[in-house]
């Protein structure tokens, strides 16, 4: 890594720049470094990396439950609590700080915020003004190995942008309109930016793997991670939403079409094409909203939230036993153990020892409550 | 006191005359906040009087400044206040009055261009289907305004679509994508299992569009839309350029290269997925500039040289990742069978399909 901290004046990271990042949308969000906000911005197909500072470790407050969140969001944005969206949250690994990523409204006056809401339920704007940032677009992003033209050449110079063959010679090219790239999930392991999304076009499971700093689109990799259902079919389908544990050498990721799949971070590191392994099957009509990994006491835990399910808590050992699937009957795969928190979406770790979730109730308002990891 | 807003260019301030209030506007902890959540609050600890509302409940207050302005207070909110929004002002927490932001006349004015794919009949697993609008859309409300009937007996069949979330817009909020379950498309696959395929073969079904469904502007549709598939039998098998057949140009004309499908094949992906190359005799080939397009049944793509076409030899360069309907590839089934050598995939990220510009012409 060639990550600088220049801690004597104000701490800028290498590959920033000072200045006010735009956000057309905000999603998915997560820290790496210490102090780097990752935030996907849909509606501009890139990622933008906020620095927001290091920051000082706090205690932690002896409890976190803030109620009626999405009420306490819509004051604070104007609106009402229907035109909440909360997409994502996160935790400052050092200050313990709450990190939200809401869309205010809908349609032409849906507007992103970067929110933090404390134990005692007060929202703050995260200041975005003259602030260390960095954006990477993935729509057009070459993959390795991928020489094409993304466009279309096109004649004359109305339409389109020159793109340089070679020294002389160039060609006219209209950018692709269409496609597009929706990020799903982030995480940030060694170095490393993981990406997980779907594109409107081809249907495939394209993780990119983009090292931070970044330092230009050529050096988002892509990798294929199939998985095989059954020990007979084998697909490539978009992954949801993934999780990184064991001291970061696994990933546990879920598919749009519900296998969950674990695969091993080395191999992430090796090669372009990866089979993962099939470990559990969610069942019908569901998708995976959410994982986060813990540990107590010897063993490692993951949580997968869902949109049917109830919460799922699977053990790290298990995993690692499990050897893939061959016959499709449920239940199949790692023995999973079902949760009483009902309505649980998006989840971060709070410190080592507790999970935050966040929960819809059956009037569809939303609640944010941190639970020891010791009851879960 | 009187509120009233004031408008200055694309941005709106909420303006308390306080005048005849003695010193109000100079004392006292100012918010504003959605009039709803004043006097409706959800929240359990909540205690409201309906007479004199005041906010007990500890909400956050409303992003923005305060100033004085003449005789009162001006708020200049952070976030713009919303249309058919009721906004109330607080003073120490009580509610001293409201005001509400117009709300838009509703004026429907987008419609449904496109309802893809153009086919009439559709495989068993087909996995995507596309809808183009006129104008932006309000892009997370997709599943409650598309529904997927039987044409003969008019029974929506659930579950058909994906329920994502973002969803798979194009930049411009005006295309929108959805996957058909693909859980339910795999063979294997619990879900494929529980409940099946999302279609049923031999039957006819209608995509509907409902005249509900908001633009970006919060007006709804003019009028729903409508489209039938007959869906036949499901197709695995890779996607085969080496069945493609060619109608060649003469060289030295613009005439255009016509490439015919063994089936039909995703529209958008056709169009970023081929090129014409030139040969050159150093051994390099290079893109031939000109105008590609597909058919919008999506079984042909048609190419215009913008100069005429050369004598020496071309190439037709197709990205191994383009699709057919169910999501089969040139490099790959969509759900490979293990066991069948033949749907072994392939590495390469394209492949060329040479041709000669015919030469009686020119």
């Amino acid at each position: 890594m060639s990550t600088s901290v220049n801690t004597a004046s104000g701490a800028t990271l290498s590959g920033m720049t000072v200045g006010t990042p735009t956000l057309a949308s905000v999603g998915a969000i997560t820290f790496g470094l210490g102090r780097v906000l990752f935030v996907a911005d849909n509606q501009s197909a890139s990622i933008v990396a906020i620095d927001v500072g290091a920051g000082a470790p706090s205690a932690p407050p002896a409890s976190f439950d803030v109620t009626d969140l999405d009420a306490r969001l819509a004051a604070f944005l104007g609106c009402t609590r229907e035109q909440v969206f909360i997409r994502d949250l996160a935790v400052h690994p050092t200050t313990g700080q709450v990190y939200l990523s809401v869309m205010r409204g809908s349609g032409a006056e849906a507007l992103p915020a970067l929110l933090t809401v404390g134990a005692d339920g007060a929202v703050a704007e995260v200041n975005l003004t003259g602030v260390p940032f960095a954006r990477m677009e993935l729509a057009d992003a070459p993959v390795q190995g991928d020489e094409r033209v993304e466009g279309r050449v096109v004649q004359g110079s109305r339409e389109g942008s020159p793109y340089v063959v070679k020294a002389d010679f160039s060609l006219q090219v209209a950018r692709e309109p269409l496609r597009t790239v929706t990020i799903t999930d982030l995480a940030f392991v060694d170095g490393i930016l993981l990406v997980a999304g779907a594109s409107n076009q081809e249907f495939s499971s394209t993780l990119r793997r983009i090292p931070f700093p970044f330092t230009g689109r050529a050096e988002a990799h892509a990798l294929e991670i199939f998985h095989v259902s059954h020990a007979k079919w084998e697909t490539a389908s978009p992954i949801r939403t993934f999780v990184p544990y064991d001291g970061n050498a696994s990933i546990l990721a879920s598919y749009t079409c519900t296998p969950v799949v674990h695969f091993s971070v080395e191999d992430v590191a090796a090669g372009d094409k990866i089979t993962g392994r099939t470990v559990a099957e969610l069942g019908g009509g569901n998708t995976p909203l959410d994982m986060v990994a813990f540990t107590r006491g010897a063993d490692e835990y993951l949580l997968v939230s869902n949109v049917r399910h109830p919460l799922m808590k699977l053990k790290k050992s298990d995993i690692r036993q499990q050897s893939p699937l061959t016959e499709p009957h449920e239940p199949t795969g790692v023995p999973r153990e079902n949760l009483p928190q009902e309505g649980v979406s998006k989840m971060a770790n709070l410190g080592p020892d507790r999970v935050l979730m966040l929960q819809m109730d059956a009037h569809e308002h939303y609640h944010l409550h941190a639970y020891m990891t010791d009851t879960l | 006191m009187r509120l009233s807003w004031r408008e200055e260019g694309d941005r709106t301030a909420l303006v308390v005359d306080a005048s005849g209030d003695d010193g109000v506007a100079a004392e006292g902890d100012w918010a504003v906040l959605p009039d709803a959540l004043v006097t409706a609050p959800a929240g359990a600890q909540s205690t409201v009087e309906p007479a004199a509302p005041r906010q007990t409940v500890a909400w956050p207050s409303m992003a923005g400044q305060w100033s004085r302005e003449g005789d009162g207070l001006r708020f200049d909110p952070r976030f713009p206040f919303l249309a058919g929004v009721t906004y109330a002002v607080l003073c120490d927490g009580r509610r001293v009055a409201a005001l509400t932001r117009p709300a838009r006349p509703l004026r429907a004015t987008t419609r449904v261009v496109a309802i893809e794919p153009d086919v009439p009949q559709v495989p068993l697993n087909l996995l995507r289907v596309s809808v183009q609008f006129s104008a932006p859309m309000r892009d997370d409300c997709a599943l409650r305004h598309v529904h997927v009937t039987d044409a003969a007996t008019g029974a929506r069949r659930d579950g058909v679509f994906l329920d994502m979330t973002p969803q798979l817009w194009d930049a411009s909020r005006t295309r929108l994508t959805l996957l058909l379950d693909p859980g339910r498309i795999k063979r294997g696959l619990v879900p494929h299992q529980e409940s099946g395929y999302p279609l049923e073969e031999g039957r006819t079904c209608v995509v509907t569009i409902d005249a509900a469904w908001p633009d970006a502007q919060g007006q709804p549709l003019g009028e729903g839309a409508a489209r039938s598939y007959v869906v036949g039998p499901a197709v695995r098998a890779r996607v085969r350029p080496d069945w493609w057949v060619l109608d060649l140009p003469a060289a030295g004309t613009r005439d255009p290269l016509v490439v015919r499908f063994e089936r039909p094949l995703d529209r958008v992906l056709v169009d970023g997925s081929l090129r014409a190359l030139a040969d050159h005799p150093g051994g390099e080939s290079e893109p031939i500039p000109g105008a590609g397009e597909a058919q919008p049944d999506g079984r042909a793509w048609r190419f215009v040289p913008a100069q005429p076409w050369p004598g020496a030899p071309c190439r037709l360069r197709v990205r191994t990742r383009l699709e057919d309907l169910a999501g089969n590839a040139v490099s790959r089934v969509f759900d490979r069978d293990l066991t069948r050598r033949e749907d072994d995939p392939v590495d390469a990220p394209w492949l060329d399909l040479p041709f000669a510009p015919r030469g009686d012409v020119g």
